[in-house]
């Protein structure tokens, strides 16, 4: 009983120490976006699964076309389908039946093949653990500014995702990841796709700010492939890849296509499954978003009068644009704007209070209680008054 | 006058002198004053089995960093960081899909001494760093290469991958480390890396052959890099760095079943050219090569073979040159050089030189080769063909054979043992063993000419490091002094199969596992060509590589042993069963120790003799109550009597703990 009453300063600091963080990570959504970069897997072993390394090659020469370069994409693939014996044309690889197009081309950069994709460096590659001694292309060398795409394609399940038929990656490992990620701050926007069977399962557990995710299918339904090409022997494609590529067929890289149209594309008649989109933990209007945000690289461009200065924030920036042209107006501005920061630390504890209305009664209770003195009387009031409680109970029981 | 003009003289002359001296010392200067150079070169190469053979060469040099600095021009940046960073003094990384047949394609030349290597990837390098930071040196090389080839060369950084070998691979080498990845594949991502470090890349000369589906396409290719640096070295010839880069590949000329058709000309070689092998031509060299050249060579085998049929012409009355009439090349060479041979003096390979310098993208060069009538002939062959294969049957056990069997078809082995008895063949052995694949080396067996011969008797020298689990692989280096005339000769090898951690399983464990090839070199044997015109030959790094002393090597098959593998579903099977087993005993005890028979019975004759409607009374009472049915009428005493036996308890637990509270 003394260790309750003893224990609620602690967790006043923490609810307080909650609040303040909240406070920061909101600060810190304020960073620029500084490059692009893309994760592609293909989980899927053996030749059967062709179709699956055909969509990763698919998206791999979509971004790449888009305007991510090879360093910036780290591709995996479980395994060597172009120099496989059972294709019968040597490498290369198709992700349609007409075979205009190849996708493996003449320069194509694989990063992790073979037995090398594993979930441990799947995890890796995300949270930037690596050995000292792994070359510069295998790592995700991202930063608080980076938008990742992590495309991964295989075999899953209701929260899992088959690695090579031998491993899983569960629902729960990609979020803790993807929290890792965050608190590292690899990334400032995330756009996970995933094209499997029951993908949206897969995204149950994400609760970082800053994810936008898209899947297949929804919780029981399966991902079904698009064609089968008679020449190769196996299917080629999965249908949802499939018109997600029909869609950025259409796209250069100047194309301000907002992913709230690329959602929209998804005909549920035509992918027979449902796509799933989970976009409560991103902030920004889908509307507003190009596609190119998270599959191109293009970069806004802030022109600044002195060249090899670092800005750090975009406030300030803006501020010292304008400063040689109207000197007066910037001292008002700048004024205005630390008040502005003082109002919003204002309305920052206001919203502390606000926010935490359980703390308030929590602390009005913990005075009165405080007042009492004869601690022992009231438990055992206390227990008095459970006695009859108990009673009625076991009597309405009967 | 006369004096000062003498001395005026005088004078000059001294200045002639000096100035003539220093200019010598000039151009002397200028001599030692190396380039990077780059050079290109393609061999071309009829095959007995209708294929054709064709075998890129380019060689970068750079000149020693400490005199010119670490800025290159047409050397890769890459390539000369690896090599200052990890001290590398030589390595060699071979990217190699199929199986070079010793037996079709030769086995004696340089090519196949030094550019057929084993499937998947094979990599060696000696290091000039002291021996305890060697394997730290090997560890970092694999990782950089994996980066560098998109290839997984870093599963080589595990002790259980790679060994160092002392003599039986290289002879004398100290820090040197050799690993193998049987079961790597090779692909475009690999080629394209390679083709990177060239200054022009696949863009121009010879390089823009390389068509990927061409490539991959063929029977056997083998891409490697071979690298020399006496950059660490404390002697004082300090050339820099050599880069080889070599790609062999043995292709199909698409016009082969044209030829198979011809009526009755079963042994017709199939006519080829470049653009129909690779399906382009080449327009011209690359511009930052020194040299561009195409050779098309001829083995000793085809020569002899053409040579014998000129006779046979010549009794039919023809006068003209064999390779006239037999074949026919669509240009004019320009340089033809013959193989020297000290020996015998016999027919010898031909080589046509063609370079590239004069033709560009509006008259491309494109050979071709038309045969006019049929050839058969035979590549020149190794002393001995090495084979290796499993032995037993089982999950348990097996035993590894190497299997030697003379070449020599045609003379008799009888003969050659007659004419010098004491004559001995030496044959080196290197094998690497991964540690699931237990080996005793106690039960080495050798056979020659199928009877089984006592250890010491055949085996010269050997070493054997046992393999430890999960650290280390079994490593067995021997020497063989075999007579010159053994037909056969074998050696076997008992082994136990060890198992594995559930996680060290691949994925595709139930495929089997691959054991590395063994290496089978004849020191003796020296597998290099001599050429004629040694004044030009220098310029060429091709010729020059194929008239460096090599010892003839081979490479064994790479063994898949099946090992047992884990039912991968078995844990939860037996989970599934034991909680069935538990569930089944735990269930029958507590109903055992639960029911009451007696007075089960006594219900059953209380629900007797209760007529009907009482029977429908409880029934109507319990629903009223919702509570499960309880057919006694006398139900009502006990339960009222269990709710006191209830309220009783609790307050018998709520005094305790008032007085609990109260005292302590």
């Amino acid at each position: 009983m003394y260790g309750s009453l003893g224990s609620r300063s602690p967790v006043m600091v923490m609810f307080l120490l909650l609040c303040t963080s909240i406070a920061f990570s909101a600060s810190a959504e304020t960073t620029l976006h500084t490059n692009n970069w893309a994760v592609l897997v293909c989980t899927s072993r053996f030749w059967f699964n062709y179709r699956h390394m055909a969509n990763t090659l698919s998206l791999y020469r979509t971004v790449k076309r888009l305007g991510i370069p090879d360093e910036r994409i780290i591709l995996m693939l479980a395994d060597d389908m172009a120099c496989n014996a059972r294709n019968k044309y040597p490498a290369q690889v198709f992700n349609n039946e007409n075979h205009r197009l190849n996708l493996y081309g003449d320069n194509v950069e694989v990063d992790y093949r073979g037995y090398e994709v594993t979930v441990e460096n799947f995890f890796r590659v995300l949270t930037g653990r690596h050995e000292t001694a792994v070359p510069r292309s295998k790592r995700l060398l991202s930063d608080e500014g980076s938008h990742i795409l992590l495309y991964m394609t295989g075999h899953g399940g209701d929260e899992f995702l088959k690695f090579q038929d031998s491993e899983e990656l569960q629902s729960h490992d990609l979020a803790d990841a993807v929290k890792q990620m965050k608190e590292k701050r690899r990334f400032k926007e995330l756009l996970i796709m995933v094209d499997t069977c029951q993908a949206a399962t897969l995204f149950s557990q994400l609760h970082s700010p800053g994810v936008l995710a898209i899947g297949s299918s929804k919780k029981g339904e399966n991902s079904y492939s698009h064609h089968l090409d008679s020449d190769v022997g196996v299917s080629v494609v999965d249908r949802f890849t499939y018109y997600t590529l029909a869609f950025f067929e259409k796209l250069n890289m100047y194309d301000n296509a907002s992913l709230s149209s690329l959602f929209t594309s998804y005909n549920p008649n035509l992918l027979m499954s449902t796509a799933y989109y989970r976009t409560d933990l991103y902030q920004r209007n889908l509307e507003e978003v190009p596609v190119t945000n998270f599959f191109g690289s293009v970069m806004e461009t802030i022109h600044t009068d002195y060249a090899y200065k670092i800005l750090s924030k975009k406030t300030s920036e803006k501020v010292k644009i304008k400063m040689p042209s109207e000197e007066p107006v910037d001292h008002n501005e700048r004024r205005s704007l630390q008040n502005s920061n003082v109002q919003d630390q204002t309305s920052d504890t206001k919203t502390e209070a606000q926010q935490c209305p359980f703390t308030s009664t929590w602390n009005s209770f913990n005075k009165k209680m405080e007042k009492i003195e004869n601690i022992d009387s009231l438990v055992s009031y206390g227990l008095l008054i459970m006695l009859p409680l108990l009673l009625i109970s076991t009597w309405l029981s009967r | 006058m006369a004096q000062t003009l003498k001395l005026n003289l005088l004078l000059n002359l001294v200045l002639l002198l000096l100035f003539q001296l220093s200019y010598g010392t000039l151009v002397f200067g200028s001599v030692f004053v190396q380039e990077e150079e780059f050079s290109e070169e393609l061999l071309l190469k009829p095959l007995p089995d209708r294929k054709v053979l064709s075998h890129f060469h380019f060689e970068s040099r750079a000149p020693p960093s400490n005199t010119h600095g670490r800025h290159h021009h047409l050397f890769p940046k890459a390539i000369s960081q690896l090599v200052t960073k990890l001290r590398i003094k030589e390595m060699e990384l071979s990217f190699t899909q199929g199986r070079w047949r010793y037996e079709q394609w030769g086995g004696f030349d340089p090519i196949s001494s030094n550019n057929a290597k084993p499937p998947g990837v094979e990599l060696w390098a000696v290091f000039d760093v002291p021996q305890s930071l060697v394997d730290a040196y090997w560890k970092n090389l694999t990782h950089t290469l994996s980066g560098l080839f998109c290839a997984s060369v870093n599963f080589l950084e595990s002790s259980t991958a790679y060994s160092a070998p002392e003599w039986a691979f290289r002879p004398a080498s100290g820090n040197l480390r050799y690993g193998a990845l049987p079961r790597e594949a090779v692909c475009t991502e690999n080629l394209t890396p390679w083709l990177k470090l060239l200054p022009c890349r696949d863009k121009s000369g010879l390089s823009a052959l390389m068509d990927r589906p061409s490539v991959y396409r063929g029977f056997y290719h083998s891409q490697r890099l071979h690298l020399i640096s006496t950059e660490s070295d404390s002697d004082g010839v300090d050339s820099g760095i050599v880069l080889e880069q070599t790609l062999t590949v043995v292709l199909q000329p698409s016009g082969w079943k044209k030829g198979k058709s011809y009526a009755g000309k079963t042994n017709m070689q199939p006519n080829w050219s470049i653009s129909s092998i690779f399906g382009r031509k080449v327009s011209g060299k690359c511009i930052l090569a020194k040299s561009s050249n195409v050779y098309l060579q001829l083995d000793k085998g085809l020569v002899c073979e053409l040579k014998d049929l000129q006779k046979e012409n010549a009794e039919y009355g023809a006068n003209n040159s064999a390779s006239e009439h037999s074949f026919e090349l669509s240009v004019n060479p320009d340089k033809v050089y013959e193989e020297m041979d000290n020996l015998h003096g016999k027919s010898t390979s031909v080589m046509y030189e063609y370079s590239v310098d004069k033709y560009s993208d509006s008259q491309p060069f494109d050979l071709g080769l038309k045969w006019k009538i049929p050839v058969v002939w035979l590549n020149q062959q190794a002393p001995l063909h090495a084979s290796r294969f499993l032995m037993g049957s089982g999950n348990e056990r097996g035993a590894i054979a190497i299997s030697l069997r003379s070449t020599d078809l045609s003379e008799g082995s009888g003969s050659t043992n007659a004419i010098n008895e004491g004559c001995e063949l030496q044959v080196d052995i290197f094998q690497v063993v991964p540690w699931y694949i237990k080996v005793y080396f106690h039960t080495l067996q050798v056979y020659v000419n199928q009877q089984r011969r006592a250890m010491a008797d055949v085996v010269k020298k050997i070493h054997v490091s046992p393999s430890k689990d999960k650290l280390s692989p079994g490593v067995m280096e021997m020497i063989l002094k075999l007579p010159c005339g053994v037909q056969s000769a074998a050696l076997t090898i008992e082994f136990d199969k060890g198992f594995l951690h559930i996680d060290e399983y691949p994925p595709d464990a139930n495929q089997g596992f691959d054991i590395p090839s063994a290496v089978v070199s004849f020191p003796n044997s020296d597998a290099s060509m001599h050429f004629s015109q040694d004044d030009s030959l220098k310029k060429s790094p091709l010729l020059s590589k194929f008239q460096e002393r090599s010892r003839v090597l081979s490479y064994t098959e790479v063994l898949l042993v099946p090992l047992t593998t884990p039912d991968f579903s078995m844990p939860y099977n037996v989970l599934t069963i034991t909680c069935t087993v538990f569930a089944l005993y735990f269930g029958s005890l507590l109903n055992v120790l639960r029911k009451r028979a007696g007075e089960e019975e006594r219900l059953l004759k209380a629900s007797k003799k209760t007529g009907r409607l009482s029977q429908l009374l409880s029934k109507l009472i319990s629903k009223l109550r919702r509570r499960p049915q309880e057919p006694l009428p006398s139900s009502p005493a006990p339960s009222s009597f269990v709710s006191h036996k209830v309220i009783f308890k609790i307050l018998v637990v709520a005094c305790i703990a008032v007085a609990w509270q109260y005292y302590f």
